[in-house]
């Protein structure tokens, strides 16, 4: 994948892009706004990461004129504000995820990852049966099946479990996952989330051999089937 | 009270509403003493004059029954008759009433047609009402008299037609009453029309100010065209607004660059950190240092996220939109019922539906984590926590009670402050932000915070 990063704060810039390249992505850098929004609107990119303060143009209005050109690429916003109400303005101006500094690489690797997927996978949103190996989910009738028999699950278990088919094969981080199912932008003290997807892997791979639903270490879940 | 409250009125309650304004309650009172005066003022004219009329009436009776008393001892019976005759035919003479009777009361003279039917013992004067022709029609009218004996059983009445002086004293009533009416009604209308006046600026401020409550600092109250005191006084609130706003928007201004200033290191410290950490093998001791500063970096980030949310909320510049509280109290504790689960805390509660208010969720949802983190913290084993909403006349009370050791009543205002932990709660982690926060929230969502002792245990409630 190919991905901009507009970010004025050098080492920040370039601990995020030798990440990046290291994962596998060609990685363009700019330092301040308006070479950011020249390069964005001028080069083939897939993804750009925009830091909300920039200098000469500022995150947000690099954005807004990005969205005005037509330009369609996820965006994720990296803020270093006070937050709350700040990241509502940000995915206002047109960014596609929000992430306040500082941030751990791996909740920005997931969350890329996450945003890039929705790019070609558009219709996974509305698509009515998700599946993955066995597992299956069907949004119209609430029904979820493991190998033909029938999953019981709370409406939030089920919800939980289709963010996790929805991103299946993603790294999803806990933060994610409260963003996504409970709309909750918080970092709650106990480890509220983790139980939530014990539960879950309870219900989904208890009975089963092959586990599904995996932990990944220092990052999150991922719901994959693994080889 | 909640801030964002609105309220609306009916007509009826308009009405009311009028009565209560001050304008109105100064007018009736100025109309009533107004009114009073008008009547003082009638009533000592009506008496003076009174005396005056009725004295000179009174002096001229007394002197024609002088006249007379002296007159019967010289005159034969028949002359009295004739003067009698004489005086009541007299045209220049006008009003004046005479009557003589025989010892039967039947008329012998004047021109009056019947002795007056009145006891033995009264009074020197008497006042009875005669028919008098005037024009086609008869009237009647008011005498004043005096009465006295004449030799042989017989009787005289003289007296005078006091019906003009009713008529004035008459007319002077009914000015008198017109007037105090009169000045009673304008009253009332001036009161009703200035205290429309005030309601609608009132209204006009009140409707301004909620807006300005709620988080919109760029509005202003409505100057009118006019040099009142309420105008100078509206010009002066709106002065203090414009600095208001530009203190409030300087605070944001400082916590936002402070929030850059210290998240920007912050960041550069962890991605150090990290890309530190992907070169050194798993459990050596150099990985194991930089893993220490990595969680220390987490840390201090969730410290300076409690700090900038409490600054936020408490510069009150946080936006506001319509919170369904019911969905959120429930959300909220379906999100900590595994939790609590498995430390064998049973999570009970009981939430009324349709409760809304004005605020931020997220801030709500934070401040409900941290009591919900909290009571799970403070709970033993094997505890229970009950989360209640509930609505009184539509404002909402959301209650969250443990069974934990709870605060001691001495200490409940002091843990509301900033970074304060009670010995008993360092053994467990926390930043000693959370209540803080709650408090911050509170205050900005227009709410009440009150600490209780649920015997035993903490309960905490948020009076919205």
């Amino acid at each position: 994948m190919h991905i901009l990063i507009v970010e004025d704060d050098e080492v920040a810039r370039d601990y995020l892009a030798k990440a990046l390249r290291e994962v596998g992505h060609s990685v363009d850098v700019a330092g301040d706004g308006l070479k950011g929004l020249h390069m964005a609107s001028s080069i083939a990119i897939d993804l750009a990461i925009v830091d909300r303060m920039l200098p000469k143009l500022d995150g947000l209005a690099l954005v807004q004129s990005l969205r005005a050109t037509g330009r369609k690429l996820p965006v994720l916003i990296l803020s270093a504000l006070g937050e709350v109400d700040d990241r509502i303005t940000g995915l206002r101006a047109g960014g596609d995820d929000y992430l306040t500094k500082p941030y751990h690489m791996s909740e920005l690797m997931a969350r890329i990852d996450a945003l890039a997927r929705r790019g070609d996978s558009g219709n996974a949103e509305t698509t009515a049966k998700l599946k993955l190996a066995d597992l299956e989910l069907d949004r119209m009738t609430r029904r979820v099946t493991r190998n033909g028999k029938k999953i019981e699950l709370t409406a939030r278990e089920f919800q939980l479990l289709e963010f996790m088919m929805r991103h299946s094969g993603q790294v999803v981080t806990r933060t994610m996952l409260l963003e996504g199912v409970w709309d909750y932008h918080f970092d709650p003290q106990t480890n509220v989330i983790d139980v939530h997807i014990s539960r879950l892997r309870q219900a989904i791979d208890k009975d089963f051999d092959k586990p599904l639903l995996h932990t990944v270490r220092g990052a999150g879940y991922s719901l994959r089937e693994d080889e | 009270m909640a801030a964002w409250r609105r309220r609306v009125l009916s007509a009826d309650q308009r009405f009311l509403g009028l009565l209560d304004t001050s304008p109105f309650r100064i007018a009736i009172v100025y109309s009533m003493v107004f009114a009073c005066g008008a009547a003082l003022l009638l009533g000592v004219v009506d008496f003076a004059v009174s005396r005056i009329v009725d004295g000179s009436t009174d002096n001229l009776i007394e002197a024609e029954v002088q006249g007379l008393r002296e007159q019967v001892l010289v005159l034969s019976r028949s002359d009295f008759i004739e003067l009698i005759e004489q005086r009541s035919q007299d045209q220049d003479v006008r009003g004046a009433v005479y009557l003589m009777v025989d010892p039967q009361l039947r008329p012998v003279a004047g021109n009056v047609p019947a002795w007056p039917k009145m006891g033995a013992n009264d009074d020197k004067w008497i006042q009875f009402k005669v028919s008098v022709p005037f024009g086609d029609e008869t009237r009647e009218h008011e005498m004043r008299a005096q009465r006295f004996k004449l030799p042989g059983g017989y009787r005289m009445l003289v007296g005078h037609d006091v019906q003009e002086r009713q008529d004035v004293k008459n007319l002077m009533m009914r000015g008198l009453i017109a007037a105090v009416l009169l000045t009673l009604l304008l009253g009332l209308g001036g009161g009703f029309w200035m205290g429309r006046r005030i309601l609608a600026q009132a209204g006009a401020i009140s409707a301004v100010a909620t807006q300005i409550m709620s988080g919109d600092l760029s509005q202003r109250l409505p100057v009118r065209n006019a040099d009142d005191e309420i105008n100078t006084l509206v010009r002066e609130i709106n002065s203090m607004l414009d600095k208001i706003e530009q203190l409030t928007l300087g605070m944001r201004t400082v916590l936002d660059s402070a929030a850059h200033d210290l998240r920007t290191p912050l960041n550069r410290l962890q991605a150090t950190a990290e890309g530190a950490i992907s070169g050194l093998a798993p459990g050596s001791p150099e990985r194991k240092v930089i893993e220490r500063v990595s969680t220390e970096v987490d840390q201090m980030r969730s410290t300076l996220d409690a700090l900038l949310r409490i600054a936020l909320a408490e510069t009150g510049t946080v936006a506001r939109e319509p919170v369904n509280l019911s969905e959120l109290v429930a959300s909220m504790v379906e999100l900590y019922a595994p939790v609590s689960e498995e430390r064998g805390i049973r999570l009970e509660s009981s939430v009324a539906p349709g409760a809304e208010v004005q605020g931020s969720r997220q801030l709500l949802a934070q401040a409900l984590a941290n009591l919900l983190d909290n009571a799970i913290k403070f709970t033993p084993d094997g505890g229970r926590i009950r989360v209640v909403l509930r609505a009184h006349n539509g404002v909402p009370e959301v209650v969250v009670e443990d069974d934990g050791p709870g605060i001691p009543a001495d200490k409940r205002e002091l843990v509301l402050g900033r970074r304060v932990r009670l010995d008993e709660a360092r053994k467990v982690p926390g930043s000693g932000l959370g209540l803080s926060l709650v408090a911050a929230v509170t205050k900005l969502h227009g709410a009440r915070l009150i600490l209780d002792d649920a015997a035993p245990g903490l309960r905490v409630s948020l009076k919205f």
